[in-house]
C-alpha cells in the first residue's frame, strides 16, 4: 500500500518531469562571455557550477572578455561566425550590439522568467537582453589613513586630499555617472547641462592623482598610492572582506548612479537552446540571490528572498535606493564624446 | 625551375604568412574607416569618408599628432645621448666580458613592457626611490610629480627604446674606423677635439639609423603613455586603443591608425634618407 510520503513524492515527480525531461534534452557546450577576475570566479561558483548540476548535459566556457567595449567588439568580430552564445556586459554596449543586430530579442512566451524581473530590468535591454545585475558608483576610501573617513561627494574638494585622488575620467564610465552626480550636487540636472559639473571638477583635477587608475582604484588604496577611487560597490564590498575592511565604499548622500549589466544571448548562437536555458536560468531566483549574497550585486529579480543583510550592502537597500539619480544610459552615450572632450580640454588640461 | 625562382619560393611561406597576420586585418582597418558611426555608438555599414572628415576637422587629432610627435623627439634625443656613449663603449671594449656586457645592455627587452612600467612607478612614484631618497636626504619637503605626466612617461620611453636604439648603433657603427682617431691623436688633436672631429661625423648615419627607429618605436609605444601617464597624457596611440576598446568607435579607431600608418611610413622614409646622405 502507498504511504503519504511516496504518493507526495510522486506527484512532486510528475509536476518537476517536463522540466527535468527538458533539463536532461539538453547538451553540448556553451561560451559565456563576461568580466575575468572576481566576477569570473564568483559567478562560476554561484550561477555557472549550479546551472551545470541543474543541467548535466551542458558545459559552460567562461571566456573572460575584458571590458564592456571589448566583449562587443568580439561579438561584432564573430558576426559571421559566433563563437560565443551568451554575454554579460555594461548596458551602454550590449545597446549597440542590439542596434547591429548582434544579440536576440527575448519574449516572456521563451523565457518566462522575464516577469519575475524589476521593471527597470527589462527596461534596461528594451525587447533585448535585461538587465541581470544592479551596481553603482561607489567613493572607495583607506579606511586605515583617511581621517576623518570620507562622508559626502564635496568631501573630495577637501584640502588634505590633495594627490591623494584616483579619479576614472570618461570615455570610462565612472568618469561619466561623476559627472552627473556632481552635477546634481551642484544643483544642476545633467540632462540639461554638466556646466557646473565641469567647473567643479576642473576646481577637483589639482587633486587628482591619476586619471586612470591602473589596473584600478581598489588596488592603488590598498598599496598606498592613494587614498580616494572611484569604483564600483560590488567589487569595493568585496574588497572590503577581502581586506579584513582595510577599504570603505561611500554611496554618496548626494547621490550616485546604477551601473547596469545585462544578459544577451548572441544572435546565430550554435547551441541556442542550451543558452536559452542559461539565461533564463541567470535570471532565475535562485541564481540571482547566490550571486547577490556572495558579491553584492543588486538583484533585477524582484522575487528573489535574498538575505537582508546582502541587500542592505547594495543599491537595493531602500534608503540607498532613493538617493539613486535616474540616469538613463541612453541618454548619456548621445553625449558621451562631447562630455568627454570637455572633461579632456577644461578638466584634465587644469590638472597639468 | 631555374635557381632564382626556386629561391624566390623559399620566401613563399613568410610572405604568405605576413600576408594571413598582417594584410588581411590592415584590409579590414582600411574597410571599417569607411564605416559610420551612428548616435549611441552602434556602427553603420557605409562606404563614406563622414568619419575621416569628422577626425581631420577635430582640433584633437592635430592636437594628438604634436604630442606624438614632441614626445617621441624628446623621448628619442634622451635615448640617444644616453644609448651613444654605452653603444661606442661596446663597440670598442676588447674586454672579455663584450659580449656579457651587451646582453646586460639589451636586456631590458627581455621584459615585458608593463612590467618595466610598474618598475618606473616603483622609482619614481611619490613614495618610490626617488622621492624617497630626496626626502631623506632633505632636499624636498613634498613629493615631485615624476609619473602620471609628461616627466614620466618621457622617461619610460626613453629607457624603452635604449635597447633598440644600442643594437642600431652598433649596426651602424661599421664607417667607424679606429685608424683615423690614432691619425687625429698622432697629428697633436685633443681627444676631444678627436671626439667632436672624427668619432661622431664617422657615427652619424649609425645616429641617424638609431634616431630614425627610436622616433617611430615612440611613436607608436601605447603602454608606457597609457600606464605611465595617469590620463594627461594623450596620443595618437593611446587614442586609437581608447576608441576600438573604450568607445567601441572602429570607424574613428581605423581611421587613426590609418593615419599614424601613413605618417610612421613618412618619417621611416624621412628616415632612411638622412642616413643614406649622411653615408656619402
Amino acid at each position: 500500500m502507498p504511504t503519504r510520503r511516496l504518493v507526495i513524492q510522486a506527484g512532486l515527480a510528475s509536476i518537476a518531469a517536463p522540466a527535468i525531461v527538458r533539463a536532461q534534452g539538453l547538451s553540448g557546450s556553451i561560451t559565456l562571455m563576461s568580466y575575468s577576475g572576481i566576477f569570473q570566479d564568483n559567478y562560476t561558483k554561484t550561477v555557472i557550477e549550479p546551472f551545470q548540476q541543474a543541467f548535466p548535459g551542458i558545459k559552460v566556457n567562461f571566456a573572460p572578455g575584458g571590458t564592456s567595449a571589448q566583449m562587443v567588439g568580439s561579438v561584432r568580430a564573430q558576426k559571421a561566425d559566433p563563437q560565443i552564445d551568451v554575454a554579460i556586459m555594461d548596458v551602454t554596449t550590449s545597446s549597440i550590439g542590439n542596434s547591429e543586430g548582434l544579440f536576440e530579442k527575448l519574449t516572456p512566451a521563451e523565457f518566462p522568467v522575464l516577469n519575475e524581473l524589476l521593471p527597470e530590468a527589462r527596461a534596461a535591454g528594451g525587447e533585448y537582453g535585461p538587465a541581470v545585475t544592479f551596481d553603482h558608483l561607489v567613493l572607495v576610501y583607506d579606511t586605515q589613513n583617511l581621517k576623518p573617513p570620507l562622508a559626502t561627494l564635496a568631501d573630495l574638494w577637501r584640502p588634505d586630499l590633495k594627490g591623494q585622488l584616483a579619479i576614472s575620467a570618461p570615455p570610462n564610465i565612472q568618469g561619466l555617472a561623476l559627472t552627473a552626480m556632481v552635477e546634481k550636487m551642484t544643483g544642476g540636472d545633467y540632462r540639461k547641462s554638466i556646466d557646473n559639473a565641469i567647473k567643479k571638477l576642473r576646481e577637483l583635477a589639482p587633486s587628482v592623482n591619476t586619471f586612470e587608475p591602473n589596473p584600478d582604484g581598489y588596488s592603488l588604496i590598498l598599496n598606498g598610492v592613494v587614498k580616494v577611487a572611484t569604483g564600483w560597490n560590488a567589487r569595493s564590498q568585496l574588497y572590503a572582506d577581502q581586506t579584513g575592511g582595510k577599504i570603505g565604499a561611500l554611496l554618496p548622500p548626494e547621490g550616485s548612479v546604477f551601473q547596469i549589466n545585462t544578459i544577451n544571448l548572441t544572435a546565430g548562437s550554435k547551441n541556442r537552446a542550451a543558452a536559452a536555458a542559461f539565461v533564463n536560468y541567470a535570471l532565475s531566483q535562485a541564481a540571482q540571490k547566490a550571486f547577490t549574497e556572495r558579491m553584492f550585486y543588486a538583484p533585477t529579480n524582484a522575487q528573489a528572498a535574498i538575505d537582508p543583510k546582502a541587500i542592505a550592502r547594495t543599491a537595493a537597500a531602500p534608503d540607498s535606493r532613493a538617493r539613486m539619480i535616474g540616469l538613463d544610459w541612453n541618454d548619456v552615450l548621445k553625449v558621451r564624446d562631447q562630455w568627454n572632450n570637455r572633461w579632456r580640454r577644461e578638466v584634465i588640461a587644469a590638472a597639468r | 625551375m631555374t635557381g632564382t625562382a626556386r629561391l624566390k619560393l623559399l620566401v613563399l611561406p613568410a610572405a604568405l604568412f605576413v600576408l594571413a597576420v598582417y594584410a588581411w586585418p590592415t584590409l579590414g582597418l582600411f574597410r571599417n574607416a569607411f564605416n559610420e558611426t551612428g548616435p549611441t555608438g552602434a556602427m553603420i555599414e557605409a562606404w563614406s569618408l563622414k568619419t575621416s572628415q569628422e577626425v581631420f576637422s577635430d582640433g584633437f587629432t592635430f592636437e594628438l599628432t604634436l604630442n606624438s610627435l614632441w614626445l617621441s623627439l624628446s623621448a628619442t634625443l634622451i635615448a640617444l645621448m644616453l644609448s651613444y656613449p654605452v653603444a661606442l663603449f661596446l663597440f670598442r671594449t676588447t674586454s672579455r666580458f663584450r659580449g656579457l656586457l651587451a646582453v646586460i645592455a639589451i636586456m631590458p627587452m627581455l621584459i615585458s613592457g608593463v612590467v618595466r612600467v610598474f618598475g618606473w612607478l616603483a622609482i619614481l612614484g611619490d613614495r618610490g626611490l626617488v622621492n624617497t631618497l630626496a626626502q631623506s636626504l632633505g632636499l624636498i619637503s613634498t613629493p615631485i610629480k615624476l609619473v602620471f605626466n609628461w616627466t614620466g612617461v618621457t622617461i619610460g620611453l626613453a629607457e624603452s627604446i635604449m635597447p633598440y636604439m644600442i643594437l642600431a648603433l652598433l649596426a651602424g657603427f661599421g664607417q667607424l674606423d679606429r685608424t683615423l682617431e690614432e691619425a687625429s691623436r698622432s697629428l697633436g688633436a685633443s681627444p676631444a677635439r678627436t671626439f667632436w672631429r672624427v668619432t661622431l661625423p664617422l657615427s652619424l648615419p649609425a645616429l641617424a639609423l638609431a634616431a630614425g627607429l627610436g622616433f617611430v618605436l615612440s611613436m607608436s609605444a601605447y603602454i608606457t603613455p597609457k600606464l605611465l601617464g595617469g590620463g594627461r597624457v594623450f596620443v595618437l596611440a593611446t587614442e586609437i586603443f581608447e576608441q576600438a576598446t573604450t568607445n567601441t568607435n572602429w570607424p574613428v579607431a581605423s581611421v587613426l591608425a590609418i593615419y599614424t600608418l601613413l605618417l610612421l611610413l613618412l618619417l621611416l622614409v624621412a628616415s632612411n634618407i638622412a642616413a643614406k646622405g649622411l653615408q656619402r
